[in-house]
């Protein structure tokens, strides 16, 4: 399969989507993108690194298919100001993305060195770490269910299931037992969702006013 | 100028690489919470962020090369080079979403529809005098569990403090930048605007 086969495979999945819905996801993932090229280089990991590569040529897609939706889009002068500024938003979206391929671009420089910034990144406020969901509260709900990210400002990035990983994590993911997940946040959020995680907290829960 | 240059002499190179690494975080963060707002405050904040980060990019470059003559590892300069360069892309791309709300760029509807999805938003409010928040920290008041809404960085006259923790201290006249559900955002901000007191039980 040539290049251009895999491209236009992918491209039809993508061309049912709405401009709206192109947008949403291109921001989600040049949200995401970043996060999970940290972890390729804080955790060494190549599989990480793959997911990396594979979303940004995702994001390529996207950005191709916002811009040819877009131009159909623009009749009038007014239209095409106004489709400017998006394109403009979903052009710096893909470049987050291309700058977070860079980044586990890092890694081959010369493996034997690679610590370095890996030692870098573990001392940053903002932590990326491995969590495994014992049986507990959040066993068996979904993301959204639980509401993580309001409740403990600690963001899932991945899931990793037997020897599956799920990057980017949609809200309607349901967690389960044994599922290990990467995530960001402070280290109190961080602690306070290990609690929760490992069953020695119940999950918060709020009573409709 | 001269005690920017100062205080960035006395990092080490990997506080710097942080530093940088934290700001085009924030940078990307307030820049979509901008357009989503149509909020020019914050999208000016992102063109300030990105002075700091050009000042301390250069740095780390020059001390990578620096550190090259002294120990010799070249590969491990031009890893932290790359790495500058890259997280250096993320801050610009920043400054040119914020861009569009800055220069006032007329943008399609769909472009605010597109971003009010995510759950969680970016808020920022300066706290006055007569907040409960002024002169205490963070984990003294609850802030998260009061309000659900947690500090994601605060700024200090010039100065970032990023992920502050509990022993953090916030003051009078700090500029806090909170992230958490949209129906925490106007009780915290009213709380940093001394709107809104605590009482005591919120303190238990």
């Amino acid at each position: 399969m040539s290049f251009f086969d895999s491209f236009s495979e992918e491209r039809e999945e993508e061309e049912n989507l709405t401009v709206r819905e192109l947008l949403t996801e291109m921001k989600d993932i040049s949200e995401v993108i970043v996060d999970l090229a940290y972890a390729s280089l804080l955790f060494d990991s190549n599989e990480i690194g793959d997911e990396v590569k594979h979303l940004e040529s995702k994001m390529d897609v996207l950005n191709y298919e916002i811009r040819s939706r877009t131009m159909l889009a623009s009749r009038t002068k007014e239209d095409a100001i106004q489709l400017s500024g998006l394109l403009q938003i979903a052009e710096s979206a893909a470049s987050i993305s291309k700058a977070a391929g860079d980044i586990v671009g890092i890694r081959e420089i010369n493996p034997r060195n690679s610590p370095f910034l890996s030692f870098v990144l573990r001392d940053a406020e903002e932590k990326i770490l491995p969590l495994t969901i014992r049986k507990s509260d959040m066993s068996g709900k979904s993301i959204d269910e639980l509401s993580v990210e309001a409740e403990t400002g600690m963001r899932i990035i991945a899931i990793k299931r037997d020897i599956r990983w799920i990057y980017d994590p949609e809200g309607d993911t349901r967690l389960k037992e044994n599922d290990m997940i990467i995530v960001r946040g402070t280290e109190d959020g961080f602690h306070r969702l290990r609690r929760f995680a490992n069953g020695e907290e119940k999950w918060p829960t709020y009573p409709m006013e | 100028m001269a005690d920017i240059s100062d205080g960035i002499e006395e990092e080490s190179l990997e506080e710097m690489i942080l530093e940088i690494k934290d700001t085009s975080e924030l940078m990307v963060d307030l820049a979509y919470s901008s357009l989503l707002y149509n909020n020019r405050e914050i999208a000016e904040e992102v063109f300030i962020l990105q002075e700091r980060m050009e000042e301390i990019g250069d740095e780390i470059q020059r001390s990578a090369i620096q550190e090259v003559l002294n120990d010799r590892d070249a590969y491990k300069a031009l890893q932290i080079i790359k790495m500058v360069h890259s997280v250096q892309e993320i801050s610009y791309a920043a400054t040119k979403i914020a861009g569009v709300v800055r220069f006032e760029l007329p943008t399609h509807p769909v472009v605010q529809l597109s971003l009010r999805e995510s759950e969680v938003i970016i808020t920022s409010a300066v706290v006055d005098e007569s907040s409960d928040l002024a002169d205490t920290t963070l984990g003294a008041i609850k802030l998260a569990t009061n309000t659900g809404m947690r500090v994601i960085a605060i700024k200090r006259g010039r100065k970032y403090i990023y992920g502050p923790d509990m022993h953090s201290s916030i003051k009078a006249g700090d500029l806090l930048f909170a992230s958490g559900p949209e129906d925490g955002e106007e009780y915290f901000k009213d709380l940093a605007e001394g709107k809104e007191h605590l009482t005591p039980k919120d303190l238990q």
